[in-house]
């Protein structure tokens, strides 16, 4: 069964034009969520609003939940997933400048692409500047290709690094995930603010 | 009038969560793959490069190792779905509206350029770190990438190590 | 709150299901004789010259040569990069760790694809992945990519690209050389502004 592009289930032209499908659900999903609003991504690193916190790992919880129940039915082949490749250094490296770019701008890329579709202009000039730093990053490219791909580990997954079964690692993962979110929900109300409101059912 | 305009209260986060969730499995299922965003932004730069500058883009180490990325790709593809699908959102929720959205005490200048300088330093960072928060941190978390739990880890550790900092942008 | 808790009911025993059931894995270890039979009519261990040298000159930290001649043959002359495994060597201890791993992309060759393939047998039927042979071996790779022939000027377009692309291969790997691993990065320069096709592996993805 799936991947369907993969087992030439649908054509490659196909899988693009369903691309774009599940980009409207990805971008509708975003902004439900409130995932077009910066005071409520940045809320996250001041703990007045911590739904980025819980709609992320909820959504990363409920990822590993279906591919895993998927793949015990027999509906889709786990060894024909992409999975990112790791090279340590720049995975790092990389994270890091990114963390400096969310808590100064307040959006990472996807979220700035589904804010500027409902009229944020700090997110149009968040975009702007990706576009920049991508440019960037390939014009110099010659000055970080070695940081680039030092440190190749191959397509490594957590739970095997760490000697677990894919099932107890995602068992493992949402107990803390969990307990993450009983933390998040205590920070807004001890972190609450008079001129921001959660306004979320 | 106001009151009629008032936007509607967002989905609850856990359900938002589970939804998102489901849209990843769709992606996995059909296409093999997870969601992304800043990979869509590098295959335009490189297509436009190319197209701009075609000379240069046969000079720079960069776009001959990538002269295979094209418009017609699917994280193109699925980021105008994006923008498509935040719009009806925005629509069906009454939050269409221009607007700069800042903290209360910083002056609309200063939020652009801060958010221009965050974009940059996004733009830069997703590119070496091989992905954003969507295609590294959540896409690798789901299929229990140790890239992607790493990259997470950077992301929002450095966020909260620096939110002092930036807390006039934002408190 | 309420949320957290209804989200916990149901992620929580689920959780506990998956931790629980054994792994399911769409791969078998080992291949029957069939599956084998059939890897083998399809050719699927087989990897173009093209797609290796693709891999060489993007300096593919993935990519791993593997010489199964003997080696004495390895000393006199080898691909840049490459490890020396001879064939009647390929069961030793010390080796196992590079045949049997997810980490790279091993490429056997010999100098046809007869030594190589017969590897890739040994190394498939123990229920390694990753490694493949490098189609017509050295012989047919001195042919494609070291002296390339140029096509009649009334080819396609695409086999006057895969030209330029060997002949900048070529140039950018070292018509003649002996010396091995020695990083080509000053060489880069001479790679070609080609589009060649590249082979992809499953499925793509990446942000």
């Amino acid at each position: 069964m799936g991947p369907l592009v993969a087992n030439e289930i649908i054509s490659p032209d196909t899988n693009l034009f369903l691309a774009f499908l599940i980009g409207i659900g990805f971008g509708f999903v975003l902004e439900s969520n409130g995932f077009s609003s910066s005071r409520r991504l940045a809320g996250m690193f001041y703990g007045y609003d911590t739904t980025v916190l819980k709609v992320f790992f909820t959504a990363a919880i409920t990822g590993m939940l279906g591919l895993l129940f998927m793949s015990l039915f027999g509906w889709i082949d786990l060894s024909l997933i992409y999975i990112n490749p790791t090279y340590l250094w720049s995975a790092i490296g990389g994270g890091v400048i990114m963390g400096v770019g969310f808590i100064l701008g307040g959006y990472c890329p996807g979220t700035s692409f589904c804010a500027a579709s409902i009229g944020k202009l700090d997110a149009l000039a968040f975009i702007g500047g990706i576009f920049l730093g991508v440019l960037l990053f390939t014009e110099a490219y010659p000055l970080w290709e070695n940081f680039f791909n030092a440190k190749y580990l191959g397509s490594p997954l957590l739970s095997s690094v760490l000697g677990l079964s894919r099932g107890v690692m995602t068992l493992l993962i949402i107990l803390v995930a969990l307990g993450m979110f009983w933390v998040g929900e205590w920070a807004e109300k001890r972190f609450a603010r008079d001129d921001y409101k959660l306004n979320q059912k | 009038m106001s009151k009629n305009r008032e936007p509607k209260k967002y989905m609850n986060p856990y359900l938002g969560g589970v939804l998102l969730g489901l849209v990843l499995i769709v992606a996995f299922w059909v296409s093999g793959r997870g969601l992304g965003a800043s990979g869509a932004v590098k295959s335009v730069v490189v297509a436009g490069v190319e197209t701009v500058a075609p000379q240069h883009a046969q000079n720079a180490v960069y776009y001959k190792q990538h002269s295979e990325d094209s418009l017609k790709s699917w994280l193109v593809f699925e980021m105008l779905g994006v923008l498509v699908g935040g719009f009806l959102s925005g629509a069906i929720a009454g939050r269409l509206k221009f607007s700069v959205e800042k903290g209360p005490h910083v002056s609309g200048k200063i939020r652009l350029i801060a958010a221009t300088v965050g974009g940059i330093f996004f733009g830069l960072g997703s590119q070496l770190g091989r992905g954003c928060t969507s295609g590294s941190a959540l896409t690798g978390m789901a299929v229990l990438s140790l890239g992607g739990f790493v990259t997470m880890a950077a992301i929002f550790g450095t966020a909260f190590a620096l939110a002092y900092f930036a807390r006039k942008l934002w408190l | 709150m309420k949320g957290r808790l209804i989200l916990a009911a149901v992620v929580i025993p689920l959780g506990i299901i998956i931790a629980a059931v054994p792994e399911n894995t769409t791969k078998p270890y080992k291949l029957t004789a069939e599956e084998l039979l059939s890897e083998v009519k399809e050719g699927t261990q087989f990897m173009t010259p093209d797609a290796v040298a693709q891999l060489m000159v993007e300096k593919d930290p993935s990519l791993q040569l593997i010489d199964v001649r003997s080696s004495h043959e390895f000393e006199k002359f080898s691909l840049p990069g490459a490890i020396n495994i001879p064939l009647e060597n390929l069961l030793s201890a010390e080796y196992e760790d590079i045949l049997n791993q997810d980490v790279k992309v091993n490429v056997f060759y010999s100098n046809s694809s007869n030594v190589a393939n017969q590897a890739w047998m040994i190394t498939r039927q123990l229920g390694y992945q990753n490694n493949y042979v490098l189609e017509g071996g050295l012989n047919y790779w001195a042919e494609t990519i070291m002296n390339p022939q140029k096509p009649a000027a009334t080819s396609p377009n695409e086999e006057m690209a895969r030209y330029n692309f060997r002949q900048g291969a070529s140039a950018a790997l070292g018509g003649a050389s002996v010396e091995q691993a020695a990083a080509p990065e000053s060489k880069a320069a001479a790679v070609p502004a080609v589009k060649a096709q590249k082979k992809k592996k499953s499925v793509q993805g990446g942000c």
